[in-house]
C-alpha cells in the first residue's frame, strides 16, 4: 500500500501540477493584495481618517440609509440588517473586524475562495486522477499487477487527499507571505468575535464568543479544507465515471458555478439545500451571515456534504472495481 | 526523481492534512461548545489623540444632514466642507452621521451611543439638523394640520432637543455647535401661510433652547426658502435642491470663525 502511494505520489509530482497551482495561487493573492491595498487607500482618503471605529461608524450609518430605501429586495435588507447590527456589536464591544495585517487577509481570502477558487484549484488535480490513465492506456499496466483494485483506487484517493492538503497549506502561506509584505506580518492574536445567530427575528448575539484570530484561522482553514476534500472528491468520482477528463471537467465547473449563482436566489425553493453545492460557504456560518436557505447551519451543511462525500466515494469504488477495462 | 524528494513531501502533506483535520474538529466543537467561556467585555474606548492637522467635523441628523435632494449628493455639508478646505488649506475630517428619516427621538437614541459621543468630543465643529420629521412628518403634518396636535409634537420635540444639546456640550465642551433651523417647504400650497406660522414658532423655540447653551448656534433659514420656494426645493417639493442646499451651506459659512 505505501508503495502505490509513493507510487501515485511521484506521478502526481511529476506532472507538475501543483507548481502551476502554486503560481495561480501566488498570481491571484498578488492581485487581492493589491485590490485591497488600494480600497483601504481609498476608503482613507474619502474619510480622511484611518480610524477604524470612525470609518465603522460611518459604514453603520451609510447601511442603515440604504436599508431605508423602500425600493430594496426583503432578501437583501434582511442580510444587510443582520450585516448592520453586527458591525454595531463590534463597534459596541470597541472590537476591530478587520485587525489590519496578513491575518485578516488571509481570513477574507479564505471566506471568499471557498466556494469557487479553491475547488477550481483542487478540480485541476483530482478531476483527471483516474480519467488520464486510461486516455494515455497506462490503466492497463495499473491494474494487471497482482493488486487488488480497490488497492489501486484507494491509493489514488489518498494521494488525493493529501495534494488536497497540500494546496490548502500553499494557499495559507502565500497568502501570508506575500499580503504580508504590504499589510504586514502581525495580526495572529486580535480579537475577532464568532458564534453570532441568525434566526428568523434577525440576529441572535447571546452566544457570541471572542476567538483570537489565529484560533480563527485554524478552523477556517479545517472548515476549507472539508469543502475542499468533499469537491476533490466528487471531481475523483467523475473522473472514475467519465473517461473523458474535459467532460468530467466541465460537469464539475458548472455545479461549482451554479452553486454560486444558485445561493444568491433559491431562498424560496427550500428543497435546493440539499445540494451540496449551496452548502460550499461553510466559513460563513463562523462569521455569522444570513445563510442562503433558512433552517441551514454549520451542522446541517457538514451532514449534507459529508453525505454526497460518502456517496462519491461509494459510487468511485464500487464503479471502479466493477468496470470492464479495455 | 529522488525519492527522499517525494517522501519528503509525502511527510509534509500528512502533516498539513492533520493540521487542517484538527482544525475541523475544533470548528465543529466551537461552534456547538454551548455556552461562551469568555464574554466579550467592553472595553472603556481608548481616548488616544487624533492627527490634529486637519479639523474635524461631524454632522447629525437627518436627510438635510445626509444630503437628499441634491443631484451631486453633497447637501449641505458637502458644500460646506468643499468652502472650508478652500478657505482654510487644512485637510478636514467629516463624519457625517445623518440618517434619513430620523426624528429628534431618534436622534436622542443616536447621540447616547458610546461611538457618537466619542465622534462628538473629537470634532472641532458640529453640525445639527433635526426637527423636520418631527414636525412635517413626510407631508402628514400637512394633511392633518391640527395645532393642538401640534403642541404636543413640539413639546416631546424641544425635550429631546435640550437632551441633544445637552449630550453634545456633556461630550464637547469646546466645538462650536450650528444647529440649522426649518424653513417652510408647503409655503406656497394652500395652508403654506398656518404652516409657516407653525414653523416660525418652532424656530422660536428651538433658537430658545439653544440659546441656554454656551457656543450653541442657531442657524435660520426660514428666510431664505421664503420667496419662490420652488426654486429651491427638490422635485419631491420637500427637500432642497442642489441650490437650496448652497443657500444653506453658504449662510453657516459666513458664521465660521477661525
Amino acid at each position: 500500500m505505501n508503495k502505490l502511494i509513493q507510487n501515485e505520489m511521484m506521478k502526481l509530482i511529476a506532472k507538475k501540477r501543483l507548481i502551476v497551482i502554486a503560481i495561480i495561487i501566488g498570481v491571484l493573492v498578488m492581485l487581492f493584495t493589491y485590490a485591497q491595498y488600494k480600497q483601504v487607500q481609498t476608503q482613507r482618503e474619502k474619510l480622511g481618517t484611518s480610524d477604524w471605529r470612525t470609518i465603522l461608524q460611518q459604514q453603520i450609518i451609510d447601511t442603515t440609509n440604504r436599508l431605508s430605501s423602500s425600493r430594496m429586495q426583503d432578501e437583501w435588507k434582511k442580510q444587510l440588517q443582520i450585516s448592520l447590527k453586527q458591525q454595531q456589536y463590534y463597534l459596541d464591544h470597541d472590537i476591530n473586524p478587520a485587525e489590519p495585517g496578513a491575518p485578516t487577509f488571509m481570513r477574507i481570502f479564505l471566506e471568499n475562495s471557498i466556494d469557487l477558487f479553491l475547488p477550481l484549484m483542487v478540480m485541476v488535480i483530482a478531476s483527471d486522477l483516474v480519467s488520464s490513465e486510461h486516455s494515455l492506456g497506462s490503466i492497463k499496466l495499473l491494474l494487471t499487477r497482482p493488486v487488488k483494485r480497490w488497492k489501486v483506487l484507494l491509493s489514488k484517493y489518498i494521494t488525493l487527499c493529501l495534494a488536497i492538503s497540500l494546496i490548502i497549506a500553499m494557499a495559507g502561506i502565500l497568502s501570508y507571505l506575500i499580503s504580508g509584505s504590504v499589510f504586514g506580518y502581525k495580526g495572529w492574536g486580535a480579537p475577532i468575535l464568532t458564534g453570532f445567530n441568525v434566526t428568523e427575528t434577525g440576529l441572535n448575539t447571546s452566544e457570541v464568543k471572542l476567538l483570537s484570530l489565529w484560533k480563527f484561522l485554524l478552523m477556517d482553514f479545517g472548515l476549507v479544507w472539508f469543502v475542499s476534500i468533499v469537491v476533490g472528491t466528487l471531481s475523483f468520482m467523475l473522473s472514475v465515471l467519465i473517461r473523458s477528463t474535459a467532460a468530467g471537467m466541465g460537469v464539475m465547473l458548472a455545479a461549482l458555478i451554479s452553486g454560486a449563482i444558485l445561493t444568491n436566489m433559491v431562498s424560496s425553493w427550500e428543497t435546493a439545500k440539499y445540494l451540496f453545492m449551496v452548502n460550499l460557504r461553510l466559513t460563513d456560518y463562523m462569521k455569522g451571515t444570513a445563510p442562503p436557505i433558512e433552517g441551514m447551519n454549520l451542522s446541517f451543511s457538514i451532514m449534507v456534504l459529508f453525505v454526497w462525500w460518502a456517496a462519491a466515494v461509494f459510487v468511485s469504488f464500487f464503479v471502479f472495481t466493477k468496470k470492464d477495462v479495455y | 526523481m529522488n525519492k527522499n524528494v517525494i517522501r519528503s513531501i509525502t511527510v509534509i502533506a500528512v502533516f498539513f492534512c492533520l493540521v487542517w483535520l484538527i482544525g475541523l474538529g475544533w470548528a465543529v466543537g466551537e461552534y456547538y461548545a454551548g455556552k461562551p467561556e469568555k464574554v466579550p467585555e467592553v472595553n472603556s474606548v481608548s481616548k488616544k489623540a487624533e492627527n490634529k492637522k486637519g479639523l474635524t467635523i461631524v454632522a447629525l441628523g437627518d436627510s438635510l444632514t445626509r444630503g437628499t435632494g441634491d443631484e451631486t449628493g453633497k447637501g449641505y455639508v458637502g458644500v460646506l466642507i468643499d468652502e472650508i478646505k478652500e478657505k482654510t488649506k487644512r485637510p478636514v475630517q467629516l463624519t457625517n452621521l445623518g440618517i434619513n428619516g430620523q426624528t429628534s427621538a431618534q436622534l436622542r437614541k443616536q447621540v447616547q451611543q458610546t461611538e457618537i459621543g466619542r465622534q462628538i468630543e473629537k470634532a472641532d465643529m458640529v453640525l445639527v439638523t433635526i426637527g423636520g420629521n418631527d414636525l412635517f412628518r413626510g407631508g402628514q403634518g400637512l394633511a392633518d394640520f391640527d395645532t393642538g396636535e401640534i403642541a404636543a409634537i413640539e413639546k416631546k420635540y424641544l425635550e429631546n432637543l435640550k437632551f441633544i444639546l445637552e449630550e453634545i456640550r456633556k461630550n464637547n465642551h469646546n466645538a462650536n455647535v450650528f444647529f440649522i433651523g426649518l424653513y417652510n417647504p408647503f409655503i406656497d400650497l394652500d395652508q403654506g401661510k398656518e404652516m409657516s406660522k407653525v414653523v416660525r414658532h418652532w424656530n422660536y423655540d428651538s433658537a430658545e433652547v439653544s440659546a441656554a447653551f454656551p457656543k450653541i448656534v442657531f442657524v435660520p433659514t426660514f428666510d431664505l426658502f421664503e420667496l419662490k420656494v420652488n426654486d429651491y426645493l427638490y422635485s419631491d417639493k420637500f427637500h432642497p435642491n442642489t441650490k437650496g442646499y448652497r443657500l444653506i451651506a453658504e449662510r453657516v459659512a459666513s458664521l465660521l470663525t477661525w
